[in-house]
């Protein structure tokens, strides 16, 4: 079959299909001046350096500090990003940030503290900080209005706040606390630019205002609701926000790229200065979940620093590699809780019977010490090491009867009795199966027969008196007290064991208005001590944790606490 | 035909939704919505109970809450009262939000190693088939079964040793010292005459042959700094196209062809001369320029092949189109070999990665990003190649070794068509026939079943998706990967039944 076109049309047509290829060539070509096949990018000098730290889950939100955003990784973006009045150091003690502005306490009774910002302090916008985003910071974290509004992911900080005061030419907040309260120092009232949040819910910031200071207590406000609203979810997401705004940062560094589920990548704001400014240019955050992967994009230069989930196996290879380790104990710690009111457990001589078998330093070697060398036995209820008062306390709160194992003192107490004590345990956490194991061939020797109560289902019991003793694991703060009604208060909503000992409530209130340290520590050391002569349960091992550089990059150091290898940024260099 | 259809998709959506409905009662079981919560000591943990359940409406019995997810579903279809909604993570990410991205995640990761585990798997498969119990036969064997028996995390850590961290040690000093040549070439020896076999004098000819020719060109390469500064250039490139042109005309025409060999040389001058006279242009490319000079020279060299012509104008017009891909394919490759240099430098001299899919903020053009992806795609992809390739290289070898009993290939040899002839144009084509069906329902498998290459490589998509949905005792993403995955696998069976009957005109749809 011949195509019915003469001789020039089929020229033409030739032409033309040249001419369209040629067009559709010189649309899809880069023009853009790229380095030549044999360039070398510049030297990098010590500013311009990029750090590369592995995370283990990606981000999800801007705001960590709601229930749905309350994510390790959005913790480490908040911290890096958002103004701080203070931070924490290795032993979890409070150090003033005066970067951006001071915290300075007028008065204990009534407790009044007052937040002033410096006059240079500026979002990365260029925008002053002002006593409107404080405002607006304790709006947030109050719990002030309408229980449905500014959910929060830790509780909020100050039930007992009445309307704060601004001052110092729109610069300065005073809180004035109707009781003491414990943890005042660990309030930062400031989180999002004002200015952003009102553009955001198409107000103003003069509205917020007057809606935040109008609004009584408990009460509703519809624009209040929208601020509320955005705060809560507006800063949720999973790529990129393509509104820049959700990105101005108040914080040593400022996202400017997400690639998901691969990297995020932070610049230094340019427009924070002081001593937490960070040493280098950017840093790029890469999620990888899985702890040998992490060891090996260590080991090939892909990252600089890791913080995985430890094992002995992560341990061997970072050895291999050569790598820089830094070991500590994290905050998280196991324990053994006896549900007091059991029938087995309603007599003190069996608790203590039962918890004199517990191979707490068996379990140690077991589980921990392959992971972190020199791991101890954790010896509190209350403090974790590095903590100030962990060793008084240890020294004074009866934890040594329970250092070794005592089977004949243990039998002295059961008295020929062979109570049977059902041991409830996640059965889905070989750790956890380890200790239960080892508690069991060590309690029998006793007297005691342990009835095996691991489940999967374990959570949903907690505190339904379906057992006698469980193993389980809290985190302890490292900084702050809020923490005790919840665990050791008479009917306290972590309180699974139905522990109650006057005394004790009467010590975990007075802890929660004590505004002098020495005297909240004396609080402390008691508590501590009333939940072993209580024989309340016994703390067994902190979870190791381990962080790993290798190559060029300085100063990380270790850090039991959320914020991880992140805690001291401004001292790294590379 | 209609009526077929009609009825597969009406028996699929029922399927689907009773198929959802059990995966979401055996989730259910599985999960523990509030068991981080539990543990909580928050002050506020009874609030923060009662906000997951009431987002998570965990306060619904479960069967309706299955309810609630399929009207979720429902809307994805038909938009009535809402939009499509999966519900979401404990992290309020919509799962609709997530299933893109991990599906994009892991399409990346299967795509090649897919289609070469494919064409792999068949050409080893027919070989083997066609060398049945030979001594290449059994290597193979041995080999794929080997493979096959590999964990994949093994496989991982195996390839990330050697491969990432021991080529980019290499690198560092890109010259391979006399000794380790020396045995290389022994071994390359040893591996090519067992695979040609013959008479004892062949194989010690192919032997010596072997180990001499790659100790000289590997010795030229370390000598050359080739391993940091590779390219095919201008003397190797030639050389190479020619020998695919020559090698395309013997496997589809034939030595005798003598146009076949006029279209091929044309095709390859036309390749050799674009090589010189494109490079500015390869310079500022971008993958849209790319795709377009692709189009082109298929076209190109089909047209030569049409004006070739002869007799078999049809089979002229393939071998000048498959010519001008392949030769274009080296062109591409070289081109992307000449920014190496530069890729090693943004790398640190470490190129080869072994976690993520990109090198976060890399600078640079087309070719950087694309050796990027490379170097970054490389290992998963062979780690899934080497496990998958061995399944497909036993069912060609069986469905050849089927096919060549077969009485209509005696009637093909019977009346003297060349054996080529018989393989290519009649075996092989109906030993394609059962592979479909395994091709088809693989999609759907391997679409969900990279869980651990994902997390050894750091690829988060689906098999990611679904693992951290269950280890975060979450229902809704687990749901969205099972829809997808069922979806999947619902639409290649049907489509590997619609393709039997197109292949095969005995099967009919009714």
């Amino acid at each position: 079959m011949r195509i019915g076109l003469n001789r020039r049309s089929r020229l033409g047509v030739g032409l033309a299909a040249i001419g369209i290829t040629a067009l559709a060539l010189a649309g899809c070509t880069d023009t853009t001046s790229t380095p030549g096949a044999s360039d070398s990018p510049a030297a990098t000098s010590d500013s311009n350096a990029t750090v590369t730290v592995a995370v283990v889950n990606e981000a999800t939100s801007f705001n960590f500090n709601t229930p749905d955003g309350n994510l390790d990784t959005n913790g480490f973006i908040n911290y890096l990003t958002q103004p701080q009045f203070f931070t924490l150091d290795q032993n979890f003690e409070v150090v003033p940030n005066t970067d951006l502005g001071t915290v300075e306490k007028l008065s204990d009774d009534p407790l009044t503290v007052k937040y002033t910002l410096n006059k240079d302090a500026k979002w990365s916008d260029g925008e002053a900080m002002t006593a409107d985003d404080l405002l607006l910071g304790w709006a947030i974290g109050s719990c002030y209005y309408n229980e449905d509004y500014f959910p929060t992911a830790g509780g909020c900080t100050g039930i007992d706040l009445s309307m704060p005061e601004v001052g110092d030419d729109n610069t300065s907040i005073t809180f004035s606390y109707s009781k003491p309260y414990v943890d005042w120092n660990l309030v930062n009232p400031i989180q999002f630019p004002a200015h952003v949040v009102a553009d955001e819910v198409g107000s103003t910031v003069e509205d917020i205002d007057s809606a935040i200071t109008d609004t009584k207590r408990g009460g509703s406000n519809d624009l209040l609701k929208k601020v509320s609203d955005f705060v809560t979810t507006g800063y949720d997401a999973t790529a990129l926000p393509s509104d820049p705004k959700l990105l101005v940062s108040g914080g040593p560094m400022i996202v400017t790229d997400w690639t998901p589920k691969q990297s995020m990548t932070f610049e230094r704001n340019p427009d924070y200065t002081g001593d937490h400014a960070v040493k280098f240019s950017k840093l790029v955050m890469r999620f990888i979940g899985d702890a040998n992967a992490q060891v090996t994009a260590l080991q090939n230069g892909e990252v600089d620093a890791i913080a995985p989930q430890a094992s002995a196996d992560t341990i061997k290879a970072l050895q291999s590699a050569k790598a820089n380790i830094i070991q500590f104990s994290q905050v998280s710690y196991d324990h053994l809780d006896l549900t007091m009111d059991s029938k087995v457990f309603s007599d003190p001589d069996v608790r203590k019977a039962f918890l004199l078998t517990i191979p707490r330093q068996k379990i140690l070697d077991d589980i921990v010490t392959p992971v972190q060398s020199d791991a101890k036995v954790l010896d509190s209820q209350v403090f974790v090491p590095g903590q100030e008062g962990y060793d008084e306390s240890v020294a004074a709160n009866g934890s040594s009867a329970f250092d070794e194992v005592d089977i004949d003192q243990a039998k002295q107490l059961l008295a020929g009795k062979t109570p049977t004590v059902k041991l409830m345990y996640n059965t889905a956490n070989p750790n956890r199966v380890d200790e239960f194991q080892a508690i069991q061939a060590s309690a029998e020797q006793a007297g005691f027969t342990i009835e095996d109560a691991g489940t999967p289902d374990w959570s949903k019991k907690l505190g339904d008196g379906s057992y006698d003793a469980v193993l389980f694991g809290w985190i302890n703060p490292g900084a702050g007290n809020a923490a005790f009604p919840q665990v050791f208060k008479t009917g306290g909503g972590g309180n699974y064991n139905n522990y109650s000992d006057k005394a004790v409530d009467a010590l975990v209130d007075q802890t929660q208005t004590e505004l002098d340290a020495s005297k909240l520590l004396t609080l402390k050391e008691q508590i501590d001590a009333a939940t072993f002569a209580d024989g309340y349960g016994l703390p067994l091992f902190q979870s190791p944790g381990v962080f790993a550089t290798l190559g060029k990059l300085k100063g990380v150091e270790q850090f039991g606490g959320q914020n991880s290898l992140f805690w001291n940024i401004w001292d790294w260099t590379k | 035909m209609f009526t077929f259809i009609a009825r597969r998709v009406g028996v699929s959506i029922l399927v689907l939704i009773a198929a959802s409905f059990i995966m979401y009662m055996l989730t259910s079981l599985a999960v523990h919505p509030l068991e981080d919560l539990l543990q909580s000591n928050a002050r506020n943990r009874a609030e923060l109970i009662e906000q997951r359940t009431v987002a998570q409406h965990l306060d619904v019995p479960v069967v309706l809450r299955w309810l609630l997810w399929l009207g979720g579903v429902g809307r994805c279809i038909v938009p009535i009262g809402g939009t499509c909604d999966l519900g979401t993570t404990f992290t309020n990410q919509p799962v609709t939000e997530l299933l893109p991205v991990a599906m994009a995640s892991t399409l990346q990761l299967i795509t090649a190693s897919f289609i070469l585990a494919i064409i792999l798997g068949i050409v080893v498969g027919m070989v083997t088939a066609l060398r049945a119990n030979s001594g290449f036969d059994f290597t193979v064997t041995l080999a794929s079964f080997f493979l096959y028996s590999l964990p994949s995390f093994l496989m991982a850590v195996l390839l990330k040793a050697f491969i990432a961290l021991g080529y980019n040690d290499f690198l560092a000093d890109p010259v391979i010292p006399l000794p380790t040549l020396i045995v290389i070439a022994i071994v390359l020896g040893l591996v090519l005459q067992l695979l040609v076999g013959g008479r004892l004098s062949k194989r010690i000819v192919t032997f010596a042959a072997t180990a001499v020719i790659s100790a000289v060109v590997l010795g030229t390469m370390s000598a050359l700094h080739w391993f940091t500064t590779p390219m095919l250039g201008p003397v190797v490139l030639p050389i190479i196209a020619a020998a695919i042109g020559f090698g395309i005309v013997v496997l589809l025409a034939g030595l005798k062809n003598r146009r076949a060999y006029l279209t091929a040389a044309i095709t390859v001058l036309l390749g050799i001369v674009s090589y010189f006279a494109l490079q500015w242009l390869l310079n500022i490319s971008t993958l849209g320029t790319i795709v377009i000079l692709a189009l082109v020279a298929v076209i190109v060299g089909g047209a030569v092949g049409f004006f070739v012509g002869g007799y078999d104008r049809g089979l002229m017009v393939r071998i000048g189109a498959l010519t001008a891909f392949f030769i274009g394919s080296l062109i591409f490759i070289d081109r992307l070999m000449r920014s190496w240099p530069y890729y090693m430098s943004l790398t640190g001299d470490r190129p080869i990665a072994t976690v993520g899919s990109q090198t976060p903020g890399l600078p640079g053009d087309f070719w950087t990003h694309g050796l990027d992806t490379f170097t970054h795609l490389l290992l998963p992809t062979i780690s899934l190649l080497l496990i998958s390739f061995a399944g497909y290289t036993r069912y060609a070898r069986a469905g050849m070794l089927e096919v060549l009993e077969q009485d209509y290939v005696r009637t093909a040899r019977a009346k003297g068509l060349p054996e080529r002839t018989v393989i290519v144009r009649h075996a092989f084509r109906n030993m394609l026939i059962p592979l479909t069906t395994l091709v088809a329902t693989d999609v759907g498998a391997l679409l969900g079943g990279a869980v651990i290459t994902e997390a050894v490589f750091a690829i988060s998509g689906m098999g990611a998706l679904f693992n951290s949905g269950l280890a975060g005792q979450q229902i809704a993403p687990v749901m969205g990967y099972f829809l997808v995955i069922a979806i999947t696998v619902i639409f290649f069976n049907f489509v590997a039944d619609l393709a039997y009957s197109v292949l095969d005109p005995r099967v009919r749809l009714r």
